[in-house]
């Protein structure tokens, strides 16, 4: 028997060891690539959700107050009412003080100091919705003052107490008597997702209301133009229309339009859609139409990707049993690209609820209080001005005082929540209809 | 007798500059089998799909000549494929159901072409359909069970009983066995016998053995060319051109 | 004829020819030596003879054999199918031509122990030497595949005929003249058959190679003087 070319199967030869080692390293490339960009991940994360947590807590005073109809009445038809109820407010809280002897060594004026501005305004809108309070004591949760608040999430501090203005040591002691007292408690936080923004001197009423409200708004014209436009022009472009170099040209410019970057965008939407045809600025129908302009090429690429996956022996069934092109298409083609579709669109969707850039060229990122109405008379369809997630992420982030900070970061938490659940809807989606052939 | 069904006369297909079809005449024989068979793009695939025109869907295919089926030209303008469609039915060679249930395979093609007036009318066509295709017994008790779910062999014939369920009058078969083993195939070669007797069958074939078991015509096509066509048994035991002997016996040349 | 693409098919086709032609030589030669042997009273010889029809029965087998397994490996249709029809059929006449020889052979030593009949015996050998060469020219015909050649032995069949015509009469004025003569005049007259049904048989071979090749079995009548002498002849 003639020794083989090969030798033993039992002995590695060199060749083999050298190629083994090779994959081994390449393995190892890829292993630490993807633990660098665990790295990344777990840093990103760690330093928002450490930031943004506590954006989930806030602190409330919580004292019985008293009104009486007269007050109230007298409160209605003063100039400033939030005034007057900030009054009664502080008259009822020096009484409940008192009562509990928390109040001894602090100035007056630096208790009344604690309780949030915002204060009044919610004790009017209480009141209003329930009449039936007046001539009663009741229970009020009121927001403590962005500083106590701070204080009891460790931003402020007894020394810093010194420096700052807005704040005196006296209040943090007389914070820490109400906190002992179960007065002053950390609650969670529901109003930071329905309050609208808030002034600079009250971070601790400013909430997202207002950007969740613009962005469903946004979401939901992407998704009713976005979607039946690039599906329709998807079709065309993949089962109707001849092969000829328009179609070429179409299809390069489509591909092209994914990369282009998104300010572009703004600006476009800028000229045609503020400047040209007038529509609203800042509202969410022209952050909606920008958008969508925005996603078209996303969701046409998907479309056609999803189209063309579809075997052409399904289409050919189709035709062989009898079926116009238009049949074939819309009863056998689409249901079986339905979850590449939807998948697509999803993604799409996720992207556009993240952009920033477009929507503050046309003017989103303005400082809206009132929550936008999703039609009204002088403004048209998703005409009143809003914000955007995004966009509100920035304008926090641009703000000085240090709470917003901890509020930016918990907005950045709940886009990413958001954006999660959606993704997890597209593969929840795609695995349930999806089918095999 | 037997009368003609589909006559063609002097038929080219080009694809692009390729001239695929070289003026082929052939007439094809109703209530009778005829095999199509040649080496690998000799062009009888594409002469197959000419006869539903199928080679519609494919933008640089030309089509040339006539072909006649009950002697109306079924290029005529004023012929709508889809109508034809329904009149020739075709088996693919990759066994190819709808991912939908076995009842909706064969309930579509009468669906769209308004054949079955009412839900009873729609179940008894795909009774008699499913029956006709050999596949009753087994499928009767799973009607909602999805197409795809069947065997290589079950599938084919869930593809006929779908081509069958519009009544056509001649039934297409590109390959249709090459997919499926020799069991499912002597099956449905056994369906083809069947059928003959309501259809005039047209089918491809690489097989010779298929041509001569399941056919009584056989055309033998080479490089485009229609080179013999006759009865079936003639053209195994004795052909007449020389190429024709070559192929079937395995020659080179 | 161009080649199988399959190298192994040609291959098998040209053993089984090959294994005809040589049978083939074995019985031209069993004929020969049979006659000659006959001729000469050579009881030895004729016993060769008849030992060595085993050897062509052997190879009818073996023939049958291959052609089987090349029918069912390779479904062969039109001239391949023919052509090994035609093997299975050309053995089966050699295989009984050669048991004519073998006959013959055992009956030369029956022949020796009587009186040899004056022409008869010459007679036979130019009759066998005739269905010698009809054979070997069937044989050609079936390797070239020549259809003319094949033709040309059918119609010699009428010599072979005519042949054993005349010996019958004679055999039958010997025992007339002689019935001492009978014992031996009716083995003579076996052996005078057996000729003649071999050419008979190689006829049928020639027949076989025309239909092999042109895929028509001739119809015509070949040329009989089958029917022999009535009544009225003697």
């Amino acid at each position: 028997m003639s020794a083989s070319k090969h030798g033993s199967l039992l002995q590695t030869d060199p060749h083999t060891k050298k190629r083994n080692a090779a994959e081994k390293r390449f393995r190892m490339y890829g292993l630490s690539a993807i633990g660098i960009a665990m790295i990344a991940l777990v840093i990103l994360l760690v330093s928002i959700i450490g930031n943004g947590a506590s954006s989930f807590r806030q602190t409330y005073l919580s004292f019985p107050v008293t009104i009486n109809a007269a007050e109230i009445e007298a409160a209605e038809s003063a100039l400033l009412k939030t005034g007057a109820y900030n009054k009664i407010i502080q008259t009822s809280l020096l009484i409940y003080l008192t009562e509990n002897d928390l109040l001894h060594g602090i100035p007056k004026t630096d208790a009344f100091a604690m309780i949030s501005d915002e204060a009044g305004a919610t004790f009017r809108r209480f009141i209003l919705a329930d009449p039936d309070a007046a001539g009663t004591t009741f229970q009020l949760n009121l927001l403590a003052n962005g500083r106590i608040d701070g204080y009891f999430k460790g931003r402020v501090t007894a020394q810093t107490a010194l420096l700052d203005q807005n704040v005196t040591p006296a209040q943090l002691v007389l914070a820490d008597r109400l906190a002992d007292q179960g007065a002053l408690v950390k609650r969670f936080n529901w109003a930071f997702f329905t309050n609208p923004d808030a002034s600079d001197q009250r971070p601790e009423a400013a909430g997202l209301g207002v950007a969740i409200l613009g962005s469903l708004y946004m979401m939901a014209v992407v998704l009713c133009l976005a979607l039946p436009i690039g599906v329709a022009a998807s079709i065309y472009l993949e089962e109707f229309a001849r092969k000829s170099w328009i179609t070429d040209v179409i299809e390069v410019n489509i591909a092209n339009l994914a990369a282009v970057p998104s300010i572009v965008y703004g600006i476009l939407g800028l000229a045609i859609f503020i400047n040209f045809a007038e529509l609203n600025q800042s509202s969410p129908m022209v952050g909606g139409l920008v958008l969508t302009l925005m996603t078209l090429p996303t969701i046409i690429i998907s479309t056609r990707a999803s189209l063309k996956s579809i075997p052409p022996s399904i289409r050919d069934a189709a035709l062989g049993v009898g079926a116009s092109k238009m049949q074939s298409v819309f009863h056998h083609v689409l249901p079986l690209a339905a979850p590449g579709i939807l998948t697509g669109t999803i993604i799409g969707l996720a992207q556009a609820l993240g952009e920033t850039a477009p929507l503050l060229l046309i003017g989103m990122v303005a400082f809206v209080k009132e929550y936008p109405a999703a039609w009204s008379p002088d403004a048209g369809l998703f005409g009143e001005a809003s914000t955007a997630l995004p966009v509100q992420v920035f304008n926090w982030t641009q703000r000085s005082d240090p709470a917003f900070v901890e509020r930016a970061s918990g907005a950045i938490i709940t886009l990413l929540i958001f954006l999660l659940i959606m993704n997890a809807l597209a593969i929840f989606l795609r695995k349930k209809f999806e089918r095999r052939w | 007798m037997t009368n003609i069904k589909i006559s063609a006369k002097g038929v080219q297909v080009y694809y692009g500059d390729n001239h695929a079809i070289k003026d082929v005449d052939v007439q094809i024989e109703d209530k009778t089998v005829t095999a199509f068979i040649g080496p690998s793009g000799c062009g009888k695939s594409t002469f197959l799909r000419c006869l539903n025109r199928m080679n519609d869907t494919i933008d640089i295919c030309r089509v040339q000549g006539d072909i006649r089926i009950d002697n109306e030209d079924i290029y005529d303008p004023a012929v709508d494929p889809v109508q034809l469609r329904a009149k020739v039915g075709m088996v693919f060679q990759k066994p190819n159901p709808f991912p939908k249930s076995i009842y909706d395979n064969v309930a579509y093609g009468p669906k769209i072409h308004g054949l079955a007036r009412n839900k009873a009318d729609l179940d008894e066509i795909v009774e008699k359909s499913l029956r006709k295709a050999a596949l009753w017994t087994e499928a009767k008790d799973r009607l909602g069970a999805p197409g795809t779910g069947l065997s290589g062999g079950q599938q084919q014939r869930l593809c006929i009983a779908r081509a069958i369920a519009t009544a056509p009058e001649i039934l297409l078969m590109d390959e249709p066995c090459s997919a499926l083993d020799p069991i499912a195939t002597a099956q449905i070669e056994e369906l083809i016998d069947e059928l003959r007797q309501s259809y005039s069958v047209v089918i491809v074939t690489h097989s010779m053995q298929q041509a001569a078991r399941v056919s009584q015509k056989t055309a033998f096509f080479h490089l485009g060319n229609l080179v013999e066509y006759g009865v079936t048994d003639k053209i195994f035991t004795n052909p007449e051109d020389p190429r024709t002997e070559s192929y079937i016996s395995g020659r080179i040349g | 004829m161009s080649e199988h693409i399959s190298s192994a098919y040609d291959r098998d086709l040209e053993s089984i020819q090959t294994l005809i032609v040589k049978m083939g030589g074995l019985v031209e030669h069993a004929i020969l030596e049979a006659a000659q042997s006959l001729e000469a009273r050579d009881i030895e010889r004729a016993d060769i003879t008849r030992k060595a029809d085993k050897v062509i029965d052997a190879l009818e087998e073996q023939i049958n054999e291959e052609a089987a397994r090349v029918i069912a490996l390779r479904a062969p249709v039109s001239k391949d199918l023919r052509a090994l029809l035609s093997v299975l059929k050309l053995a089966s006449s050699l295989e009984r031509v050669g048991d004519y020889a073998k006959n013959m052979a055992k009956r030369t030593p029956i022949l020796a122990e009587m009186a040899p009949i004056s022409g008869a015996d010459s007679a036979l050998r130019r009759m066998s030497k005739e269905v010698q060469s009809m054979l070997r020219d069937a044989l050609d015909a079936y390797v070239r595949k020549d259809v003319e050649l094949a033709e040309s032995v059918r119609q010699r069949d009428l010599e072979v005929d005519q042949m054993y015509n005349a010996l019958f009469r004679e055999f039958l004025t010997f025992m007339m003249e002689d019935p001492r003569n009978i014992s031996a005049c009716m083995h003579m007259h076996f052996i005078a058959k057996n000729v003649e049904r071999m050419g008979d048989l190689v006829t049928n071979m020639a027949e076989q190679v025309i239909y092999m090749v042109s895929g028509v079995m001739p119809e015509e009548d070949r040329p009989k003087m089958g029917s022999t002498v009535t009544a009225q002849d003697i």
